[in-house]
């Protein structure tokens, strides 16, 4: 199958976006490239296949800003996945309680907020550039006045940031019960 | 020459090289300030902290912002990419930047044609960039946390976020074995200094050393207490300390910052780099005849 290349592409980015027809790979490929993404029309392996045999793939640590700009321009896409299959992304959260405070870590990311006020007082670990720019938009906020990591970061550090803020509001507001 | 290499929160901020200062509350690169806050910015503070307990020249470093979108690590990459052998530094360290396998793998590849190939220390994003690539073995340096280790152990992890969930809820009891698993697959540098409850140093995949000592459980939570650590390595060893010694140096100034600074989950990074000059005065010369 040929997709219009002219020129060598050896990309590898380690990440999939399926789509359920090849019309919305083409369109999804030519916004992303727009967008200074990165991207590479592939054929999904066999085991990875859900919908039609053309797939885009991009870097996978770029999954948070591809999806935000797939959704802003109403393009549907079935799901982004690792190219090696079996990877799963972590859903787990660990919870630390160091009395006044509470520390919340998902994958790679650590949110620390103040029991009393909910305040964020502390963001630690990563290691993708979104991370000290939600750092700093992030710190000193009461977690319910705190923007979502997922709508301004791009990465999957932010990604993981998010869970961990979810989960920290979460158990913020069983607390207060 | 010690070069640290990264993004920083100021989007506005194009790719800059040049020796860096730190001024308590920013850093000073070419008269641009960068906040003294989590990421490469703490890390370079370390650094120049150490550089000048040791009356080494300060770092120099290349930064440029970036918001997440790549389009400052590209910038990063390239320069690297076509001036490495004639920039040629001592000591190399790779921060945060977005992780892309190709452009890391000619880093390496560009790193490789200097003169004397750097001593290369990686942290952050460009450690997961180096992992993903295959490339961990070429490094000198990674300095890990706990979920960091579990991903240098899972052959198949892009990114700490698809992590095996059997290998991500592993305790700090578990650090031997991922440690030893990491070496196995390839993915580990020379020296690993896993930082955690218990720090552990890793050469050719045993344990060679560990330091748990003063107790500082609040560290975990403060951003910027991983990045401190890097940073003061690579100094260490700009200095002439063997990587077990300048592991072993600043795994114990981490911690003793942190008990000088009576650090809380509440602590900002700033607090403990400044309690490092003191640290150094007191300790740094006792630990180093104990060595």
């Amino acid at each position: 199958m040929v997709f219009g290349f002219t020129k060598k592409n050896n990309f590898e980015g380690g990440g999939l976006v399926l789509f359920t027809s090849v019309e919305e790979a083409i369109a999804a490929e030519k916004v992303l490239k727009a967008g200074e993404y990165e991207t590479k029309l592939v054929a999904p392996p066999p085991e990875l296949r859900k919908g039609c045999d053309l797939a885009l793939e991009i870097n996978l640590v770029e999954k948070t800003g591809v999806e935000r700009m797939l959704r802003a321009k109403n393009l549907s896409f079935l799901e982004i996945l690792p190219v090696k299959s079996g990877s799963e992304l972590l859903q787990v959260v660990q919870v630390t309680d160091f009395g006044s405070a509470i520390m919340v870590k998902a994958g790679n990311m650590k949110l620390t907020f103040d029991r009393g006020s909910s305040v964020i007082l502390n963001v630690s670990g990563g290691g993708c550039p979104d991370i000290p720019f939600l750092h700093a938009e992030m710190l000193d906020k009461k977690l319910a006045e705190a923007p979502r990591p997922r709508d301004r970061g791009y990465t999957l550090c932010s990604l993981m940031l998010d869970r961990a803020f979810v989960e920290s509001l979460d158990i913020w507001s069983n607390g207060r019960k | 020459m010690y070069l640290i290499c990264g993004t920083v929160p100021r989007k506005d901020l194009p790719l800059t090289l040049g020796e860096v200062k730190f001024l308590g509350p920013v850093i000073s690169l070419n008269g641009a300030e960068i906040p003294c806050t989590q990421g490469t910015a703490a890390l370079i503070s370390a650094a120049c902290v150490t550089a000048g307990h040791l009356r080494l020249a300060p770092p120099r470093a290349l930064l440029v912002g970036d918001d997440g979108t790549g389009k400052g690590s590209r910038l990063l990459y390239d320069h690297l990419i076509k001036n490495l052998p004639v920039m040629s530094p001592g000591v190399l360290l790779l921060h945060y930047m977005l992780p892309v396998m190709g452009l890391m793998k000619k880093v390496c590849e560009s790193a490789s044609k200097a003169k004397k190939r750097p001593f290369m220390i990686a942290d952050a994003a460009a450690m997961y960039a180096a992992k993903a690539a295959g490339l961990a073995s070429t490094f000198d340096i990674f300095t890990p946390d706990l979920s960091e280790m579990a991903f240098l152990a899972d052959p198949d992890a892009m990114h700490p976020a698809y992590v095996s969930r059997h290998l991500f809820e592993s305790d700090a009891s578990k650090i031997p074995e991922l440690v030893a698993a990491a070496y196995r697959h390839k993915n580990a540098a020379k020296t690993l200094m896993v930082k955690g409850s218990t720090d552990y140093i890793a050469a050719d995949g045993k344990i060679i050393g560990t330091i748990s000592e003063p107790d500082v459980p609040a560290l975990e939570a403060i951003g910027g207490t991983g990045d401190t650590i890097s940073g003061m390595a690579g100094a260490f060893i700009c200095g002439g300390f063997r990587p077990l010694d300048a592991a072993r140096a600043t795994f114990r100034a981490n911690r003793m910052a942190g008990q000088y600074a009576g650090a809380t989950p509440a602590t900002r990074i700033r607090e403990i780099i400044e309690a490092l000059p003191r640290v150094f005065e007191k300790h740094l010369d006792e630990w180093i005849k104990t060595q």
